[in-house]
């Protein structure tokens, strides 16, 4: 059942994947000639042509798309046009800093949303409640360009408590086995991730905290939490047995999804604190029609959202036996 | 289970505690390190696919270069130390220093100089930057030849200016050839070996460029970090803190908080790019308002006393200006032409003569004119001015802001915007044909305005082969006729803001470039 239901999945997924292309492909193309990005501006019309030709922009655009599309399935997404280097080796080099930065935003957005939906949901009505809900409005409504620049002005240069701006590499040794630079690493890196960390993921965190507060509310007034209550159980029983538990299944919905926009989100945080990840490599391969390059993320990024969703589905099951995979 | 959870907050509050108590990133300044920020990473390590600044930058230490473009515009001699001229001008042969190595060790001979500019134009290798896509073209190269282990000759298709041709030479980074021949395209574009004072140590994309002196005796800092910090609020914050030396493009803005921050002090130079509102010719714009009227050269004229360029400067731009007065870069220009004035009365009464009176609404002719967002310095703002002050003398303008990279730049270089337009081309500060070589010839790929003045070609053609003297006077002559006749609506030169901590001296250059191979420590 499970096994079936994941290649169905995955099937449907690969559909999405080659959509995901055709609509980048075609966005791209229509925002003009991306000839004139790889000569000089003093080059002649014949210049123009021939680079034209040796790009490969002359052809037809269903042409240009299948045979990209033919390069993909054989394991070939092209090369760079800048860098002149495979376009997906570009994008897995710097796949391990988005991710640190990703995953700790992640990390930072969920574990703290959490236990402060819940003390705003069981203080609904206090001054702790209002305090609560006014800071996750004010979370989701600053725009995270500014917050990074405002964390720069007074924790790294009015505070020196942290590095402006910069990376150091924690992923990037780890996977490629050399555990022990990571390990020296883990505490810089730390250092450098939380500003850029906070920028991307205080807008999630709000949202999940005000999410995670109004699921705490409707399971709190549910009848077996009344039940439990009636039960003699203490509080805190019931609060993290009971009613968190039920109250955790529209939550890792929304984490679910939250992957992708927080993907979405690093771009900003990126080119703010000059952190070297795939946001700011596709951010730049737009503005430079590097389409290899552009595709190559797309690519990766719908496999990384598609298949975060699948665990997410699995996890339902393990969470609410109630439902069952179809 | 909430001790538990307390326990984990705390120790959580501890680890972020110990972390920020660490060591800082081996990326920034001390007494043999010079730290740079710019706002764009290379995309290559390729000579032949240098195009940007941001790369010629780091390549310039890099790699060295026949001659040398010095800061006052001078060419001086550096990895050759001089040149003949056949007799028809076009083969140039070079004399080069004996004992020159690249960083490997192998020597660099003529052979190697010749091996460079035969890889670069190599269609096979399909390059695309400045060399090829700029500098080849430019001086019509056909080929190189080796005539000794020291002499090398670069045969053109064409004689052409000394000072313009020797520039562009100058412009193409030397390298040996058995280390490249032994290298694949893709390892020659992360493996970089050159020639100059500088060698290749590390390159993390996006991150840094590290690279070290050659010659531990030679003036400059042992090492130089070419950090990427693409936005501008964080270059300042990382200068105001001491971890970056210098950095380009300050927004004008910031500058008072640079000056302010007693760490670091901004240097305004007047750059060489040439900023200027282009007014189309082609026909292909006919119907578009306002056209027609700017086909008539008197209307062209009227429109440059109604643009108070000065308080553009002082006001959008944060620095005090020049207005140019004509395309080429000063001192190169024609110092008999004096730049137009601010008088937007006379405007108007030019305008009144030239047959376009202010209608009952007080309009003359409507005009629809472009501009790009986040190219050039304040490039919007500086736009919507000129918009209003054309609109003050009765030309009633509809400003239309674009995208740089997706919308604007494709038009510009199919010819398609206007019918006037705003844009900026960059100059040098050692030739005014460079300049001026944006109207080579009528279907220049930089003539974007379709500008068509037979004088103009004329005069430019004759420049060929022509002795300096007689050069020069060619070039006034075809300034005046600009001038008289102006396809552009002139403005400035684009002034450029770096800012450079007191810790160190050096001088910011006019043509864009930072080279730091005498930047010291102040005593």
């Amino acid at each position: 059942m499970m096994l079936a239901y994941i290649i169905r999945r995955l099937l449907q997924s690969v559909v999405v994947i080659i959509g995901v292309t055709l609509l980048s492909f075609l966005t791209l193309h229509l925002a003009g000639d991306p000839t004139y990005l790889y000569v000089s501006e003093r080059a002649s019309e014949e210049e123009i042509i021939q680079a034209r030709q040796r790009l490969g922009f002359d052809r037809p655009l269903p042409v240009q798309y299948f045979s990209y599309l033919g390069g993909v399935l054989t394991g070939n997404f092209g090369n760079s046009l800048r860098a002149r280097q495979p376009a997906m080796e570009l994008v897995l080099e710097r796949l391990p800093a988005t991710l640190e930065l990703t995953i700790f935003a992640m990390a930072i957005s969920t574990l703290v949303a959490i236990p402060i939906g819940i003390v705003a949901a069981i203080n609904r009505g206090t001054p702790l409640d209002g305090g609560i809900m006014l800071f996750a409005m004010f979370g989701q409504s600053i725009p995270s360009f500014w917050l990074g620049i405002m964390l720069i002005l007074a924790v790294g240069l009015g505070l020196r408590a942290l590095p402006i701006s910069g990376h150091v590499p924690f992923l990037e040794p780890l996977f490629s086995g050399n555990f022990q630079l990571a390990a020296s690493n883990a505490p810089e890196t730390l250092r450098y991730l939380i500003m850029p960390s906070i920028t991307v993921g205080v807008f999630s965190l709000s949202r999940n905290a005000r999410l995670v507060r109004s699921a705490m509310l409707e399971v709190l007034s549910q009848e077996y939490v009344t039940t439990a209550r009636s039960k003699g159980l203490g509080e805190r029983v019931v609060i993290v047995r009971h009613a968190l538990r039920n109250a955790l299944i529209p939550i890792v919905t929304m984490i679910g999804l939250e992957f992708g926009f927080l993907l979405s989100g690093v771009v900003v945080a990126e080119t703010v604190f000059s952190w070297p990840g795939v946001g700011r490599l596709v951010f730049n391969a737009i503005t430079q029609r590097d389409i290899p390059v552009v595709q190559a993320s797309v690519i990766l990024f719908s496999f990384l959202f598609v298949g975060l969703n699948l665990i997410i589905d699995i996890i339902y099951v393990q969470l609410d036996p109630r439902i069952r995979l179809r | 289970m909430f001790a538990r959870v307390r326990w984990i907050l705390l120790v959580t509050l501890l680890v972020l505690l110990t972390a920020t108590l660490g060591v800082s990133a081996q990326t920034t300044p001390d007494e043999n390190t010079l730290v740079i920020g710019q706002s764009v990473d290379v995309g290559s390590l390729e000579p032949s696919l240098v195009g940007s600044r941001a790369e010629s930058n780091i390549f310039g230490h890099l790699y060295g270069t026949l001659y040398d473009i010095q800061s006052d515009g001078t060419l001086a001699p550096f990895l050759a130390n001089s040149y003949t001229i056949s007799e028809d001008g076009t083969e140039w042969t070079f004399t080069l220093n004996e004992g020159l190595t690249c960083h490997d060790g192998e020597a660099l001979t003529a052979e190697d100089v010749v091996y460079t500019f035969q890889r670069a134009a190599n269609p096979e290798n399909a390059f695309t930057g400045n060399t090829v896509g700029f500098v080849f073209p430019s001086v019509g190269f056909v080929d190189a030849r080796a005539e000794s282990d020291l002499e090398v000759t670069i045969i053109t298709d064409r004689a052409q200016s000394e000072p313009l041709r020797l520039g562009l030479l100058s412009e193409v980074y030397l390298h040996c050839k058995d280390y490249y021949e032994s290298l694949t395209l893709e390892e020659a574009a992360e493996n970089p070996v050159g020639s100059g004072p500088y060698r290749f140590v590390e390159w993390v994309r996006d991150d840094y460029v590290l690279i070290e002196k050659v010659d531990p005796e030679a003036p400059g800092f042992s090492r130089i970090v070419w950090r990427v910090i693409p936005e501008a609020s964080t270059r300042v914050a990382e200068l105001i803190a001491g971890n970056v030396d210098i950095v380009a493009n300050v927004p004008p803005d910031q500058v008072a908080a640079v000056d302010a921050s007693g760490v670091a002090t901004v240097q305004a130079v007047q750059g060489t790019r040439r900023m200027y509102v282009g007014f189309q010719f082609s026909e292909a714009f006919a119907d578009s308002p306002g056209w027609e009227a700017i086909q008539n050269t008197d209307v062209r004229v009227a429109l440059q006393y109604a643009i108070d360029v000065p308080t553009i400067c002082s006001t959008l731009l944060g620095t005090e200006c020049t207005r140019a007065s004509s395309m080429v870069n000063p001192p190169n220009d024609n110092p008999n032409l004096v730049p137009y004035p601010y008088d937007p009365a006379l405007a108007e009464q030019l305008l009144d003569e030239a047959g376009y009176p202010r209608g009952e609404n007080g309009v003359r002719f409507e005009m629809v004119l472009m501009g790009p967002r986040g190219r050039y310095l304040n490039d919007a703002n500086v736009v919507q001015a000129i918009g209003q002050y054309l609109t003050d003398i009765g030309v009633q303008t509809t400003v239309e802001i674009l995208d740089w990279s997706s919308d604007y730049l494709p038009r510009v270089r199919e010819k398609n915007v206007g019918p006037m337009f705003f844009l900026g081309t960059g100059g040098s500060t050692w030739s005014a044909l460079y300049d001026m070589a944006d109207l080579s010839a009528p279907d220049a790929g930089t003539n974007y305005t379709n500008w068509q003045n037979a004088e103009w070609f004329e005069l430019w053609d004759a420049t060929a082969g022509a002795t300096p003297e007689a050069e020069r006077e060619l070039i006034n002559q075809m300034l005046e006729v600009f001038y008289n006749d102006p396809p552009w609506l002139l403005l400035y030169f684009q002034p450029d803001f770096y800012g450079v901590s007191n810790r160190i001296e050096w001088q910011a250059r006019r043509d864009e470039q930072v080279i730091v191979t005498e930047a010291a420590l102040r005593p």
